[in-house]
C-alpha cells in the first residue's frame, strides 16, 4: 500500500506539479455532500469517492443519431436560465425542499425508470404537448390556477427546473417550450442542460430505482 | 540539444505558415456548410430550382383546387352567393382513438357476445397522465387527479342504452363536441366542423352485425350519376388507360362516410388519406370543395 501511494505521488509529481495525495472527491472544496428534502423524503448526494471509477452504460454513448439526438443551444428560451450541477442541487436544496419547486426529468417513463436524479419528478415531454388533453391536469397539479375564463393563472405555479439525457437531447428543451406556449412563465423555469450525462461525469449519486 | 530546438522550432514555424497561406489549396477547394455537409463553392441555380419545386406550398394547392372545382352558387331563399371561403370552421377536438376501437369498446360495454374491450390510445394517454399526476402528487404533497370527463364512448352508450332515437344523439354528441367537452376520432369530423353521427351508428351496426359472424359490407359499385360531386375521368398512363375517380367534397361530408360511399365500410379510411397526403394535413382537415382521389382497392 505504502509502495503504492509512494508510486502514486512518483507519478502525480511527474505530470502535474502539486501533488494531489488526499483522495477526496467533494462536490466544492468547502462542500462534502448535498442533502436536500421532498416533500418529507430525504436525499443525500454526494460524488463517488472512487478516483478510476468512469461512466459505464448507455451514457458511455458518445455519438447518438440527429436527428433526433441533437446538440442543444445554450438557452432553452428567452427568460429561462440554464443551469449547472452546483446550481441544480443549490435548487434542490432551497426550491425543491421548500416545497417551492421541482426538478422535472422530462425523458420517457421507461428511460426515467433506469436512474434518475434523486429527488427529481418525471414529467415526460409528451404529455406536456398540446395534443394532450390532459395537460391541463397536469398544469393544475404544477399550481396552475383556473381563471373564470377557463384561462389558467400560473402566479402561484411552481419553480421548474427541467433536465432529460444530455445535450444532445431535445426533450427538456421541448418541454420548456410548451410550458411557455401554454402560458408558463419563463422566470419560472430553469434547464439543466448536461443532464443525466453531466451528471454521471462528475460522479454525482443517482436514483437506481426513482419510482420507488 | 540546441540544434534539435531550433531544428523543431524552425519546423513548428513552417508548418504554421502552410497552416495559415495554404499554398496548395486550390480555388476550387469545398466549403463546409454549418451542419457540416460539403456544398460546392459555385451552387448552380438549377440546383436552387430543384429545392424549391420539391417542396410545394400546400395553400396554394389547395387553392388551385377549390378556384378549379367550385362553382358559384346562389341561394334560392336569400339570394346569397355561397362562395367557398378560405375561413376555416372551427372543429371539434379530436384524439388518434380508432373509431374501430371505439365502436368495439361500445359493443363491448354493451355486451355483445364475442367483443372483448381494447385499449385505445385515448385510454393509454390517460393512463400515462394519471401516472404523472402521481408521481408529482407523491412530489408535492398536494392532491392531484385527472378531471373526470365525458368521453364519446360513454355518451353513445347511455344513449344506446336509454333508446335515444339517432337525432337527439347527433344533438347531444354534437353540443359536447362543441362545448368541447369531447373529443372524436378524426373521421368524424365534417367539412363543416360537424360530428357525423350517421358514420358513428352506421359503423357501430356494421361492426355488431360482424361480431355476430355476418360479413363485412362488400364494396359497393358507385357511379357518377347515383353521386353528387364523383368524377371518373380516363387518365392515360405508360401501358394502358386507367379510370380514376375523384370526388369533390360536398358540405356534411366526413372521411368515414366518403369512405363508406365508395367503399362500403370506415375500414379504407386510410387508402383515401394517403391518397390525398398533398390536400389533406389530416383526416379531421377535410373541405368543402376539396377534389380527392378516390383510390382503387381490390375487393377481398
Amino acid at each position: 500500500m505504502g509502495q503504492f501511494i509512494k508510486a502514486a505521488a512518483c507519478a502525480g509529481l511527474m505530470v502535474v506539479a502539486p501533488p494531489v495525495l488526499a483522495q477526496d472527491v467533494r462536490i466544492t472544496t468547502f462542500k462534502q455532500s448535498s442533502t436536500f428534502s421532498l416533500n418529507g423524503e430525504s436525499y443525500t448526494v454526494f460524488r463517488n469517492p472512487d478516483v478510476n471509477a468512469v461512466i459505464t452504460g448507455d451514457f458511455a454513448r458518445t455519438s447518438r443519431p440527429c436527428p433526433t439526438d441533437c446538440i442543444q443551444p445554450m438557452v432553452a428560451a428567452t427568460g429561462v436560465a440554464t443551469l449547472g450541477e452546483l446550481e441544480v442541487l443549490a435548487f434542490l436544496e432551497t426550491t425543491v425542499t421548500d416545497g417551492r419547486g421541482l426538478l422535472v426529468d422530462a425523458r420517457a417513463p421507461e428511460d426515467y425508470a433506469t436512474g434518475a436524479i434523486p429527488g427529481s419528478v418525471n414529467i415526460p415531454t409528451l404529455t406536456l404537448s398540446e395534443t394532450n388533453r390532459f395537460r391541463k391536469d397536469i398544469l393544475r397539479a404544477l399550481g396552475a390556477s383556473d381563471r373564470s375564463d377557463g384561462s389558467l393563472d400560473f402566479s402561484n405555479a411552481m419553480d421548474l427546473a427541467f433536465y432529460s439525457g444530455g445535450t444532445w437531447s431535445a426533450d427538456a428543451p421541448d418541454a420548456i417550450t410548451q410550458l411557455i406556449e401554454a402560458g408558463y412563465p419563463a422566470s419560472k423555469l430553469f434547464y439543466y442542460r448536461g443532464g443525466m450525462q453531466a451528471w454521471l461525469s462528475v460522479g454525482l449519486s443517482i436514483l437506481l430505482s426513482p419510482n420507488g | 540539444m540546441i540544434r534539435i530546438v531550433v531544428a523543431l522550432t524552425a519546423f513548428a514555424v513552417v508548418l504554421c505558415a502552410l497552416i495559415v497561406f495554404r499554398p496548395f489549396a486550390g480555388d476550387t477547394a469545398d466549403v463546409a456548410d454549418r451542419l457540416g455537409t460539403p456544398v460546392e463553392a459555385a451552387t448552380t441555380p438549377v440546383a436552387e430550382d430543384v429545392t424549391r419545386a420539391a417542396t410545394p406550398d400546400i395553400t396554394s394547392i389547395v387553392d388551385n383546387a377549390l378556384a378549379a372545382t367550385t362553382p358559384l352558387t346562389i341561394e334560392p331563399e336569400t339570394g346569397l352567393i355561397d362562395a367557398p371561403r378560405r375561413i376555416d370552421v372551427p372543429r371539434p377536438n379530436t384524439d388518434d382513438t380508432r373509431l374501430s376501437d371505439m365502436t368495439n369498446n361500445v359493443l363491448a360495454e354493451l355486451g355483445f357476445a364475442g367483443v372483448e374491450p381494447v385499449t385505445t390510445n385515448s385510454q393509454v394517454l390517460r393512463q400515462s397522465t394519471s401516472e404523472i399526476l402521481a408521481g408529482i402528487e407523491a412530489a408535492t404533497g398536494q392532491r392531484s387527479v385527472l378531471q373526470e370527463r365525458d368521453t364519446l364512448e360513454a355518451i353513445v352508450i347511455a344513449a344506446l342504452r336509454s333508446g335515444t332515437s339517432d337525432e337527439d344523439i347527433d344533438a347531444m354528441v354534437n353540443d359536447a363536441a362543441a362545448a368541447g367537452t369531447v373529443a372524436v376520432p378524426e373521421i368524424l369530423v365534417t367539412s363543416d366542423g360537424r360530428v357525423d353521427t350517421h358514420v358513428l351508428l352506421n359503423n357501430i351496426v356494421v361492426q355488431a352485425q360482424i361480431a355476430a359472424g355476418g360479413s363485412a359490407p362488400a364494396i359497393p359499385d358507385v357511379s357518377p350519376d347515383e353521386v353528387d360531386g364523383m368524377e371518373v375521368r380516363i387518365v392515360q398512363q405508360a401501358t394502358e388507360a386507367v379510370q380514376a375517380r375523384f370526388y369533390t367534397v360536398q358540405r356534411g361530408d366526413s372521411l368515414g362516410a366518403i369512405s363508406i360511399k365508395f367503399f362500403g365500410s370506415i375500414e379504407h379510411y386510410e387508402a383515401i388519406f394517403e391518397a390525398n397526403r398533398g390536400l389533406l394535413s389530416s383526416p379531421d382537415r377535410i373541405r368543402v370543395g376539396q377534389r380527392l382521389v378516390i383510390p382503387q382497392i381490390d375487393s377481398v
